[in-house]
């Protein structure tokens, strides 16, 4: 009975080609916009680190000092703390895992000084590439031991090791950071979040994450005169601080992440963070009630409105776009099978029964769903492509993924049935013995 | 022109004309808010800055000497760029320009009353504290930018520091009217929590590097603070057409005066280039947002002409015998006229009805300001003239069946 209908369905189409053709853009131009929007929609939803994130939380309270003291407010909360505040809570180990860490930028070089390489990595105090679940490729983290003793040791991404001594395992070798040199103790393969997820605070629309080209522990890149990429929040009597300095010690420039299992170790966290800042608070060192809070990667992100409202705008929209789409072509649908009553009422007569000439209509506008799908296909292509020339932070996850055609089908032919269903039901509600005596 | 039949032929296509209905809602709703959303990012990108836009070029020198002069570095590359031809005047600022992303802000009172005020209200809202960006730069600043004084003077020689915090500012006029409402500002003295700062001249419009809401985008001061870092910012001012040239020669002087220096070519910039980035995702929305309005009214309009077609085939008989008991052409072109005008009516009351709901949601969870009325009659406007034209091919080609259509079977 299938084929019959899909043959009746084309027979159908090559009547009124015109209109036909009129009903699949309609519908692939509906598809299409709104394909666009979820692709780039999902790209920026979900996990910044598949399998990490979803336990990472980050540390925020209100850690400003007297010197400080400009300014009462505090509105949004804020992670950055001081080298020592952050020291603190991570030789606490009250987490699974912990790290502090802050965005570097700096230039590394290999020992000749002939090849350098402009990177980013993260200054850290604890052991951030198990915190954040950075595969290593070869060598080992640093130690506590290594850290302590602030030994000038560090680990390079492939891509660095690559450019600077032209083979992926460096292990063992120098690069130069800052004054001094460094022994790379271990490879990762090339990592970067998702999304931005470090520094927030100040953050100037970026939202795909940033390639971390290597990993140094906090002090020993200081000692080398490499500070952060920006240098915080400094107190107003600290000397004057800029882009990369290592004069940090009066700012508030680390971030703490934690990685907890439970809802009870979150909560006891929370109770210990909490604690911890009071505490500060009641000796004196932080001005103000520190309002300490533990936030999760997600809210962090929502918090600091990484993914931009733009991008929800547009989903909305071409949600409303494909909406009226779908209203358009049902209607054309329903006048188009109206105008076959007579048919349907022979086949009516004839013994087939309101379930066989719905199935039937169905069939057609499945049909011309599927079609209008195909359409679609490059549509989206072109729409994602669009996106990308643009010059915008989220142009980078506008791509076509295999995933976007299982999509894409199944929302063609959702919307293809979707938009028969009304038209069709119309059509078989009329007795058959009034439809032959109108035709 | 009577109502009736139409009603009563309409009432025989219900679920076509509900549906077409329902489309033209969904329509005036979107297409109303989208507009709304359009002009809104265009004021937004429109926003003066004040200054000289498009005869300035900015570059960043990154020096990287150890314990360099920073001090003299700066002299020593102001009077080579100077040099250049073509370069009217040329500043180092720390690294705050309007729309440049970089902020320096200070939190700052109109008196020293005012602070303890904020401190007993733990916030500096209702205090009468502001918090303007701050602008610093070497002497020649308000020129260069091609700020206009209109009040009080520039600062004098001996007035820029280099280390502390200088005691003069200069402040616009919006700063002005925030700290010291109904009274001139020149003169007074602001506190900033452990010391006095006199406002020494008031300009005109100075916008900040970062927007944040309208009523306080324009609150800025410029203090006579020399920048004092081997990162400074060098702002060029030079005839629009030489923008290309200045920059390219400023970068090579400046490697030339001191080898020992990073210029990042992305930080050298024409001050136009600056304005773009800031604006890049509102300039690309306002594409989307053009594009899919357009793209919805030409969909509606597809829809409504389609339907109307398929009208017209099927009462062809009827027009016929419309036609042979005297209808002329003009009265079955009013009909369909009167029929789509009728439909798109009820479509557009609706459609009002939408987009005051859908201005509400968006309002609950965007910052989109209210939609104001005068909107929703333009936007019934443009629908009726849309469904109109586009019914007018068959309508006319209705009005074209002759009478003898009536004496045929169909």
């Amino acid at each position: 009975m299938f084929d019959y209908y899909l043959r009746l369905a084309l027979c159908r189409c090559r009547q009124n080609v015109p209109m036909m053709l009129l009903l699949v853009l309609t519908m692939a131009i509906g598809i299409a916009s709104c394909m666009t929007a979820m692709t780039i929609f999902r790209a920026l939803s979900g996990a910044p680190l598949p399998g990490v994130s979803p336990y990472l939380h980050v540390a925020t309270m209100d850690a400003r000092e007297a010197v400080d003291k400009d300014n009462p407010d505090y509105k949004r909360p804020d992670s950055l703390l001081k080298l020592a505040d952050a020291k603190a809570l991570v030789d606490a180990h009250r987490a699974v895992q912990q790290v502090a860490v802050a965005q570097s930028l700096t230039r590394l070089g290999n020992p000749d000084g002939d090849t350098s390489s402009q990177a980013y990595g993260l200054m850290a105090y604890g052991p951030a590439l198990q915190t954040f679940g950075v595969p290593l490729r070869y060598g080992r983290p640093w130690t506590e031991a290594e850290q302590s003793s602030n030994a000038p040791v560090v680990v390079i991404d492939t891509h660095v090791a690559q450019k600077l001594f032209g083979t992926d395992d460096a292990v063992g070798r120098s690069v130069t950071l800052g004054q001094r040199s460094f022994r790379v103790i271990g490879v990762i393969a090339p990592w970067a979040p998702r999304m931005q997820i470090f520094n927030l605070g100040q953050n100037a629309g970026g939202v795909t994450g940033q390639d971390e080209n290597f990993f140094v522990p906090a002090q020993a890149s200081l000692d080398a005169g490499v500070g952060p990429f920006t240098s915080g929040e400094c107190g107003k009597d600290a000397p004057v601080v800029s882009f990369q300095s290592a004069t940090v010690a009066q700012c508030r420039w680390m971030e703490t992440w934690v990685r907890l299992g439970t809802r009870a170790q979150v909560d006891a966290y929370d109770r210990f963070l909490a604690g911890y800042a009071n505490a500060q608070h009641d000796a004196g060192r932080f001005a103000y009630p520190p309002q300490a809070t533990l936030y999760g990667t997600q809210a962090w992100m929502t918090l600091n409105h990484v993914v931009p409202d733009d991008v929800h705008l547009n989903l909305i929209l071409a949600g409303g776009f494909l909406l009226l789409c779908l209203v358009n072509v049902a209607g054309l649908l329903a006048a188009r099978f109206l105008r076959r009553q007579g048919d349907v009422a022979i086949r009516r007569a004839l013994g087939a029964s309101k379930r066989d000439v719905f199935m039937q209509h169905l069939v057609e506008t499945g049909l011309l769903g599927l079609a209008g799908g195909v359409l679609a296909l490059p549509l989206t292509w072109l729409g994602l492509w669009i996106v990308h020339m643009q010059p915008v932070s989220y142009a980078d996850a506008a791509r076509f993924s295999p995933d976007t055609f299982v999509v894409l089908f199944a929302l063609s032919v959702a919307v293809g049935l979707l938009v028969g269903i009304l038209p069709a039901w119309r059509v078989c509600r009329q007795p058959p013995a009034l439809q032959i005596k109108i035709a | 022109m009577q109502i009736r039949p139409i009603l009563s032929t309409l009432r025989h296509h219900k679920l076509t004309a509900i549906l077409l209905t329902l489309q033209v809602a969904f329509t005036c709703a979107i297409v109303c808010n989208v507009v709304f959303m359009v002009v809104n990012r265009v004021h937004r990108i429109g926003v003066p800055t004040g200054i000289a836009e498009n005869e300035l070029s900015v570059i960043r020198s990154t020096g990287i000497e150890k314990n360099e002069n920073a001090q003299a570095q700066h002299a020593a590359d102001l009077a080579a760029l100077r040099a250049i031809p073509g370069v009217k005047s040329v500043v180092a600022v720390s690294y705050s320009l309007p729309l440049n992303q970089d902020e320096s802000t200070s939190g700052i009172c109109p008196s020293k009353q005012a602070l303890d005020r904020a401190i007993q209200l733990n916030s500096i809202d209702g205090s009468g504290c502001l918090e303007p960006s701050v602008y610093d730069g070497t002497p020649g600043l308000i020129d260069t930018l091609d700020l206009h004084l209109v009040a009080g003077r520039d600062f004098r020689p001996g007035e820029y520091v280099t280390q502390g915090k200088p005691p003069v500012t200069i402040i616009t006029r919006a700063l002005a009217q925030h700290m010291y409402p109904g009274q001139s500002a020149l003169g007074q003295s602001m506190y900033d929590g452990d010391r006095f700062i006199r406002v020494v001249g008031i300009v005109d419009t100075l916008l900040r590097p970062n927007l944040r809401q309208p009523g306080v985008d324009y609150d800025s001061m410029i203090l006579p603070q020399l920048p004092d870092d081997s990162v400074v910012t060098y702002v060029l001012r030079s005839a629009p057409q030489d923008r290309q040239r200045v920059l390219a020669a400023a970068a090579a002087t400046l490697v030339k005066v001191n080898p020992n220096r990073i210029i990042n070519p992305k930080r050298m910039q024409a001050y136009s280039q600056i304005r773009a980035a800031y604006f890049q995702r509102d300039t690309t929305m306002i594409g989307l947002l053009v594009a899919s309005t357009l793209g919805l009214l030409f969909v509606t309009a597809l829809g409504i002409a389609g339907l109307a077609n398929f009208w017209v085939q099927q009462r062809t008989r009827s027009i016929g015998i419309r036609r042979a008991i005297g209808a002329t052409c003009g009265d079955i072109l009013r009909y369909f006229q009167a029929e789509n005008f009728l439909i798109v009516g009820a479509g557009v009351v609706l459609g009002v009805l939408l987009a005051v709901a859908l201005n509400l949601l968006l309002m609950t969870h965007y910052e989109l300001p209210r939609l104001p009325l005068w909107y929703l009659p333009v936007g019934a406007l443009v629908l009726w003239a849309l469904g109109q034209l586009a019914v007018l091919s068959p309508a006319l080609r209705a009005s074209r069946v002759p009478p003898v259509v009536a004496t045929r079977s169909v």
